[in-house]
């Protein structure tokens, strides 16, 4: 057999191995010890005495000139350094990701409350604190727009002139003829839906520190998703090559999207004062500052229209989703993509027309988040569906499972989805494990101050970006001479736990090697480009690169031992540290192959660089591919409504995942039950409060509510259905979004099926369900 | 936005004596007993202060005692004492009911009893449970002691009867025989949570008749309050459900709530009403009435 290094050869070799060491099993993650003993260093750790600290001065108007900043009272004030502007900025104060619409510090004008105008740089904490406070602004204020259905119509009022309306983007999506599905149909459900805005709450806030010199560069330590895009941001605004930046990622205190926006100008803006003061400086965002500052999740208004026949098929949709993006596009035009290809859930619709407007407004702007525009959509979605069965007098679940996308199926953007669809047996594995009829029948059965309900979610989610947007993924292996393995890759640890636990799985499978000599060096600039941690990819796409770098090494190592031990590579076989020839009982240990390597010249080091391949989507038709594969998953919630307060308890919640191979279960379970936990926060309680000038009241933990662990309900343990992609590194697709995607359909549906109303707003909030039960008669 | 300590100075006295002359003999001053509250006001500049006094390490000021008719609580108790107190639990155990759910383990260890009462913040919720047992407050100064009911504490919005100089010292909850006493707290989640509305109730029941009902309220008024409507309405009165439920409307007469980020005026209104109901069923049930 001729040894290959080409990547799809080693993927697919590898996706049908038929026994693992380590690949399956609930491994403790590498940084387990560090975490619980509180030893693990956050940016906020590497900060001492003597680096100038940075704070923020933040527009105190929705939408205004800037006059002046007037820096003079701040200067006065003991141990400050400077106060800088738009104005100090060397390079391009340019840092949006979608469009080229955002300064990094506002120049000539605000577009929110709480944009931020100016950085002071001072000694200490408390003298940069004091002058940030004393930093006064002139502005002149400016007509200013918070609706986004009246910012659609506004021409005299725009967050942005030079767009000529406040329509930041638009998308579509064309299959079939809509008109002719819906004359097919016997019902047709039609409803408007409104979601809100979220924020992440991640236990650490953003925080960076910029190192002037260090390494013969300059080294940010910070919080983000993606170093190497930070890495280019800070280079860009700076006006350097990237090469002289370096961008280190230690421990994060939780990302879920957030920090893959914020993360890069938090850095950029350490960088900044770190370079033109040639000292180290420090940024940390308090909690207020973070809630006023940072992108949330969108919030939507979403029209949707279906039509299905009475035997239960559905034959058109018709959707116009609009995302408040706020200030700035952002990632808003990706987010708005991946809600429109979205847009039908998981189910085959012979016709489609889905139209997505990303609209500008005075507020906080909007970005990525645990599912990226898809909760939203798949809310709305999934209530149509149950609006659609509850009028054929369908069960839910079946009505679902006659419409459910399978191999050989079509999307709405008519991609024909070959494998990896797994979707419809996790469903009928769920509905069995939860018994669904009969709960269902038995929630039915309470008619006093406590209603019961039941309710499913079911959704997809395209794994890599959308449409032919380019993806990719590499790592760096080595091994040293004493066998130890490092592994280099630019995907981060934010909690989820992929470079320690996942990868460290990946290489030790491939290698043989013990998974205690494998040490992984996660989220550095300095590692291959990997791409960002974010979209579900850690262990997905992030890890492609792990795999392929891994198993080029173990071909060369496969060729060496099979000339130590006299065999065919084939018959290598390599296990926690022995190396065997099958069925010979020859044998050699990992440091000997290792020692051996060094000594006659074997290249113990690879790349794995892989470029995803991508089919063509036509934006102008609506057609085409939209995403190599998906990743799936449904839930099902039981809660309990107190009639008489409105208040939603979760009592139950069942998910189930076809997503490819489950690489590590205990890790695939915390992501699960962080999500589901995550989802019901944003279904119940969370929103923001806005008063009349577009300014957050709530920027606060004490008014903006997250659950605590008295909140959550009981998680059950998955249903797993491996539905393995062919590129994904041992077919794993990707999981950490995953189970927020259907909470709202899951918990909103059980709380419609409790009232025996439809849902079509959230939160639901005690006070909102209260109301929703007492408008037009109590049932 | 301010999140800078202005520059204050801090005083820690050791003795009751010690903090009294520093809080008679200083301007501006405010009385740092947890600090859960203070300092976030100092932060969000709710006062203009120059001097704080720590009475946090006064010992003399902690303690639960129980004196035969009465239990004394020193105002510098931390809330989770409270909690896990014997004596509570058995001589006034709606007030552990209270503070139980109040804040989370964390704060609880620094939060103090005193501190939550003399913050006067309308949604105190050490405040419904202690107006239902008509708690009285003994607050001292240098020129002596004076004693005032709980029911006249609080003026307003972090507004009280406490004069210059003058610190909360203990709280007096007399003994209840034969009451069955309740609270209900509505928040926006499970724990460490501020109410948006709470209700403790206190009945006494002879003959099936309502001998004595107290119903007191916080987050619906400027202040914590006792629904003298109810009462009124329900004392003397045999117990029904249907006088329950017409005496708990009455509550609407006794409050004047706002609508804020956490709740509309409305939603407290019929809260305030429901939570009234049920309160009281509850403690009718906890003094062994059947209805």
């Amino acid at each position: 057999m001729a040894l290959t290094e080409d990547p799809y050869t080693l993927i697919s070799k590898w996706l049908h191995a038929k026994e693992f060491l380590v690949v399956g099993k609930g491994i403790a993650r590498a940084d387990a010890l560090d975490k619980a003993l509180g030893t693990a260093k956050f940016v906020e750790d590497y900060f001492q005495e003597g680096m100038l600290f940075v704070k923020q001065v933040l527009s105190t108007e929705p939408h205004a000139k800037i006059l002046r900043v007037r820096d003079e009272e701040a200067l006065k004030v003991p141990k400050v350094v400077k106060v800088f502007t738009a104005r100090d900025i060397p390079g391009e104060n340019q840092v949006g990701y979608a469009l080229p619409d955002q300064p990094l510090i506002a120049e000539g004008k605000v577009r929110y409350h709480g944009e931020l105008v100016a950085l002071v740089a001072a000694e200490d904490i408390d003298a940069a604190l004091r002058a940030a406070e004393l930093v006064k602004v002139d502005y002149d204020p400016l007509p200013y727009v918070l609706d986004p259905l009246e910012a659609l119509e506004r021409k005299d009022v725009l967050v942005h002139e030079e767009v000529g309306s406040n329509i930041a983007f638009r998308t579509k999506v064309r299959k079939g003829n809509v008109e002719e599905g819906f004359s097919e149909a016997d019902v047709i459900v039609e409803n408007e839906y409104r979601t809100h805005h979220q924020d992440h709450v991640y236990l650490e806030t953003e925080g960076a520190l910029a190192i002037p010199g260090l390494d013969g560069r300059l080294t940010v330590v910070t919080a983000a998703q993606y170093p190497h895009l930070a890495q280019s941001i800070i280079a860009r605004v700076l006006g350097v090559p990237a090469s002289s930046i370096k961008v280190v990622v230690p421990f994060m205190g939780g990302g879920f999207g957030g920090k893959d926006d914020e993360g890069p100008l938090t850095a950029a803006k350490a960088a900044l004062v770190a370079h033109l003061t040639g000292r180290p400086a420090f940024i940390l965002y308090t909690r207020e500052e973070s809630l006023r500052m940072h992108p949330k999740r969108e919030a939507t208004i979403i029209k949707y229209k279906s039509g299905a026949t009475k035997d239960g098929k559905l034959t058109a949709i018709d959707v116009k989703i609009i995302h408040d993006t706020g200030a700035y596009a952002n990632r808003g035009p990706f987010i708005l993509w991946r809600a429109t290809v979205h847009a039908s859930g998981p189910y085959e619709v012979p016709h489609a027309r889905v139209e997505g407007y990303c609209v500008y407004t005075n507020k906080v702007y909007q970005g990525s988040f645990r599912g990226f525009g898809n909760p939203s959509v798949q809310f709305a979605a999934e209530m149509q569906m149950n609006e659609l069965a509850r009028k054929l007098g369908m069960d839910p679940v079946e009505f679902r499972l006659k419409n459910m996308l399978r191999p050989g199926s079509r999307t709405i953007t008519n991609q024909l989805l070959e494998e990896s669809v797994g979707i419809a047996e996790a469903v009928e594995k769920l509905a069995e494990k939860v018994n669904w009829a009969k709960r269902r029948a038995e929630c039915e059965s309470f008619k006093g101050r406590y209603r019961r309900g039941i309710g499913i979610g079911v959704a997809w989610h395209g794994i890599s970006t959308s449409r032919g947007v380019p993806d990719w993924s590499n790592a760096y292996v080595k091994i040293d001479k004493d066998g130890s393995v490092s592994m280099f890759t630019g995907i981060v640890e934010m909690g989820q736990g992929s470079p320690n636990s996942s990868h460290r799985q990946i290489v030790a499978e491939i290698l043989g090697a013990p998974l205690e000599k494998v040490k992984v060096v996660f989220g550095t600039s300095d590692a291959p480009d990997a791409g960002a941690t974010h979209a579900s990819r850690g262990t997905s796409i992030g890890a492609i690169g792990v795999l392929v770098a891994a198993a080029r090494v173990r071909e060369r190592l496969n060729k060496l031992a099979a000339e130590l031990l006299g065999c065919k590579p084939e018959d290598v076989e390599i296990k926690n540290g022995v190396v065997r020839a099958k069925g010979t009982g020859k044998e050699l240990s990992w440091d000997e192959l290792i020692k051996q390597a060094y000594a006659r010249g074997v290249d113990l080091s690879a790349t794995g660089y892989f470029f995803l391949p991508k089919g063509k989507f036509n934006d102008e038709l609506g057609q085409g591919q939209a995403y190599p594969a998906f990743s799936y998953v449904a839930m099902i919630a039981e809660v309990e409504v107190d009639t008489w307060t409105g208040k939603v308890r979760v009592l139950r919640i069942w998910p189930a995942l076809a997503a490819g191979r489950i690489i590590n279960p205990q890790q695939v379970e915390g992501q699960i039950e962080g999500a589901a936990v995550q989802g019901m926060g944003y279904v119940l309680m969370e929103q923001f409060v806005f008063d009349n000038k577009g300014r957050i009241l709530n920027a606060d933990l004490t008014d903006y509510v997250v659950p605590t662990t008295l909140d959550i309900p009981e998680i059950e343990k998955p249903v797993y259905v491996e539905d393995l992609f062919k590129y994904g590194p041992f077919g794993a697709k990707g999981v950490g979004e995953m189970a927020l995607i259907p909470a709202p359909a899951a918990i909103a549906g059980a709380v419609s099926h409790a009232l025996g109303k439809p849902i079509t707003k959230l939160p639901l909030t005690p006070e909102a369900v209260y109301f929703e039960l007492r408008k037009g008669g109590s049932t | 936005m301010f999140y800078r300590i202005p520059e204050i100075n801090y005083f820690r006295a050791s003795t009751l004596e010690e903090a009294l002359e520093l809080i008679s003999k200083l301007e501006n001053v405010k009385v740092l007993a947890g600090g859960s509250d203070l300092l976030i006001d100092l932060k969000i500049r709710r006062y203009e202060v120059k001097n704080v006094v720590d009475i946090s390490g006064i010992k003399e000021l902690s303690y639960i005692e129980d004196r035969g008719d009465h239990v004394a609580i020193g105002a510098a108790t931390k809330l989770q004492d409270i909690v896990e107190s014997p004596i509570i639990a058995t001589k006034a155990p709606v007030l552990a009911e209270a503070v139980n759910e109040m804040a989370s383990w964390q704060v609880r260890n620094v939060a103090t009893i005193g501190g939550n009462l003399c913050n006067a913040s309308p949604a105190a919720d050490t405040a419904p449970p202690l107006l239902v047992l008509n708690a009285r407050l003994r607050l001292v100064s240098l020129e002596g002691e004076r004693e005032v009911p709980i029911t006249e504490f609080f003026l307003g919005p972090r507004k009280t009867v406490l004069r210059k100089g003058e610190l909360l010292k203990e709280i007096v909850v007399p003994y209840e025989r034969g009451a069955g006493a309740s609270f209900i707290k509505l928040g926006r989640r499970n724990a460490f949570t501020l109410s948006v509305v709470a209700v403790a109730t206190l009945v006494k029941v002879r003959n099936g008749i309502f001998d004595d009902v107290r119903v007191a309220l916080n987050s619906v008024a400027p202040k914590p309050v006792r629904a003298v409507s109810v009462e009124k309405f329900l004392k003397s009165r045999e117990v029904s459900m249907s006088a329950i439920e017409e005496g708990a409307k009455r509550v609407l007469q006794d409050i004047s709530p706002i609508s804020d980020v956490r709740a509309s005026a409305d939603y407290r209104k019929e809260m305030s009403v429901i939570l009234t109901k049920e309160s009281l069923l509850r403690s009718l049930e906890r003094a062994g009435v059947k209805l």
